[in-house]
């Protein structure tokens, strides 16, 4: 009798189970996983949308994407965006995070200024900052002029128009390298340093030899999560610069908007989609095992 | 030696929140200031009168009531379905033992892996098929269920005792009515830390809603303020800041009232992947 009862609550939360998963799993297989396997297989096709015509080329969308200048330049530009801001990112926030590890009058206030540009919309923080890069009216020149320095062209020129998205970048994500860097500093047991301590270490040998390897684990997250973040790099390039001037600061997403939504080469773009997911999964394969040999348990 | 390390300390730190807080300034300056204080040099770190004709100019230009309505009924609409779906399929992974249930959960995971600009041109496709591009459904499609969302709200679950449930069993509650009146005030500090962070993540998205928008009636407030900036008109940097005060003070008032719950919540569990 009560082995009866057990089965029919079994097959009662069997049911339960299929039907509360239901919802998230038919959307995200619509909108999420359905669309991910259709975008790798639109790559070998050319897809003309208004006609509902999908013709198999093979790797013809492929070949060309490879011949093709503006998405090399797209690419070297998204590479050497990410080569950048991670780093820079992750450094600044590491030593933000240090100095905050110390309690000190205001230090609540400091956080929540530095954490501000984060919960702002890039699109618009960035309209803030096209006004700031302004070369006859900006604020940054008229300050380069205040100290009697040249003016710089910023956006205008493709010699500086990457580094001046970058700087924008690593304001936007200054705060949130550093909040994660302090959550991961405060879980590091006081007593490694206090035995340090007592052993002769001083300030910066004890940030060497205990802080950086007992952060490891959140580094490898931060390198992971803003490489995967900064690949995706759009909003910021769209409203400052729109990838110009002549492609200096085009980047993969932009070029795959433009391709797919302005021009409407959707397998074209397929393409340089699949180069962008292989790209952000290469990224990350690599660095999390990279990252293991670092790790150190404790 | 550390009355020095401490006057450092202090002097780093205010340098860079000024640097931080610089674009922040310059922009409310600007919107409130008039056009000769704008284009002034030496910059006018104080306006010499106040002036709202920048607003007025913003206000004239474009429809932001809508665009702030727009931008409130995607993120609502998303973070409440996130969260009734997530707190149900949550529990579903916590709590019940199924087949298929890893591979179910993985699937839900990986999408975290697949950003929206990897997959945007075949969803694109898709809801042009059933016509929704260009609609509020169309922008919410790859936002009604969030995988970060499923993954915190499993967490939460899985630290509550089993013989709470079981207790609840015994009463005669059925599994719905367990999940909404036991689980969920239960995790109430998780679902709401969910809810800020997809919210702030709906808010300020701007590639899909561009993508799949060309209505001005439709836009959200990202769309409109990047669409606002005229790329072939003569430039007005008083509205245009005007514009992006608007967009972006209700916004900051919020953060300035909550920023220790918010930077908390975001530390715990990172931002949405």
């Amino acid at each position: 009798m009560i082995r009866w009862r057990r089965r029919s609550n079994r097959h009662r939360h069997l049911l339960h189970a299929y039907l509360f998963i239901a919802p998230v799993v038919l959307l995200f297989g619509a909108f999420r996983v359905i669309p991910a396997v259709q975008t790798l297989l639109y790559s070998v096709y050319k897809v003309e949308l208004l006609r509902g015509r999908f013709t198999f080329i093979g790797l013809e969308n492929f070949r060309a994407l490879v011949a093709d200048p503006a998405f090399a330049k797209a690419t070297v530009n998204t590479l050497a965006y990410v080569a950048a801001i991670v780093p820079i990112s992750a450094a600044l926030g590491l030593g933000l995070a240090v100095l905050f590890d110390a309690r000190f009058r205001l230090s609540e206030l400091f956080k929540a200024v530095y954490f501000a540009p984060m919960v702002t919309s890039t699109a618009a923080a960035a309209m803030v900052w096209w006004w700031l890069y302004n070369p006859q009216f900006g604020l940054f020149n008229v300050l380069l002029r205040l100290v009697g320095l040249p003016d710089q062209p910023w956006l205008m020129s493709s010699h500086t128009a990457l580094t001046a998205i970058i700087i924008f970048s690593v304001w936007k994500t200054l705060g949130y390298n550093m909040i994660i860097y302090l959550a991961g500093l405060q879980a590091i047991p006081q007593q490694f340093y206090e035995a340090a301590t007592i052993d002769g270490a001083g300030t910066v040998a004890r940030f060497w030899r205990i802080s950086v390897p007992l952060l490891a684990p959140t580094t490898t997250f931060l390198l992971i999560y803003d490489s995967i973040l900064a690949f995706q790099v759009f909003d910021q390039v769209f409203v400052l610069t729109g990838g110009g001037p002549a492609n200096a600061t085009n980047v993969v997403v932009l070029e795959l908007y433009r391709q797919a939504f302005e021009r409407y080469n959707f397998g074209y773009a397929a393409a340089e989609a699949t180069v962008l997911f292989l790209l952000i999964l290469g990224i990350t394969v690599v660095q999390y095992l990279y990252s293991r040999r670092f790790e150190v348990a404790y | 030696m550390r009355a020095a390390g401490r006057l450092g300390l202090y002097l780093t730190v205010t340098g860079v929140a000024v640097l931080m807080v610089l674009p922040f300034y310059w922009m409310v300056i600007t919107a409130v200031s008039p056009a000769s204080d704008i284009l002034a040099f030496p910059p006018k770190w104080i306006p010499s009168r106040l002036t709202g004709e920048h607003f007025a100019a913003a206000v004239a230009k474009a429809p932001w009531l809508t665009y702030y309505w727009n931008s409130l009924v995607v993120a609502v609409v998303s973070v409440g379905c996130s969260l009734v779906f997530g707190l149900f399929a949550g529990y579903a992974f916590a709590v019940y033992r199924f087949p298929l249930q890893n591979v179910c959960f993985l699937l839900i995971l990986s999408t975290l892996m697949v950003p929206v600009q990897v997959t945007s041109v075949a969803l694109y496709v898709l809801l042009a098929r059933i016509e929704w591009v260009d609609s509020y459904l169309g922008i919410l499609a790859p936002n009604f269920a969030s995988a970060f969302g499923v993954f915190m709200i499993r967490q939460g679950i899985k630290a509550i005792p089993v013989d709470l449930l079981e207790a609840a069993r015994m009463d005669g509650a059925g599994e719905v009515r367990i999940v909404l009146t036991i689980v969920a005030p239960l995790i109430k500090t998780t679902l709401a830390t969910v809810a800020m962070i997809l919210f702030l993540g709906s808010w300020n998205d701007f590639l899909w809603p561009v993508i799949v928008i060309n209505s001005q009636n439709l836009r959200t407030l990202p769309v409109g303020i990047a669409l606002f900036k005229d790329p072939y008109g003569s430039i007005n940097y008083g509205p245009l800041m005007a514009a992006t005060v608007i967009a972006t003070g209700p916004m900051l008032i919020a953060y300035a009232v909550s920023q220790k719950y918010m930077i908390r919540g975001i530390a715990l569990t990172g931002l949405k992947g």
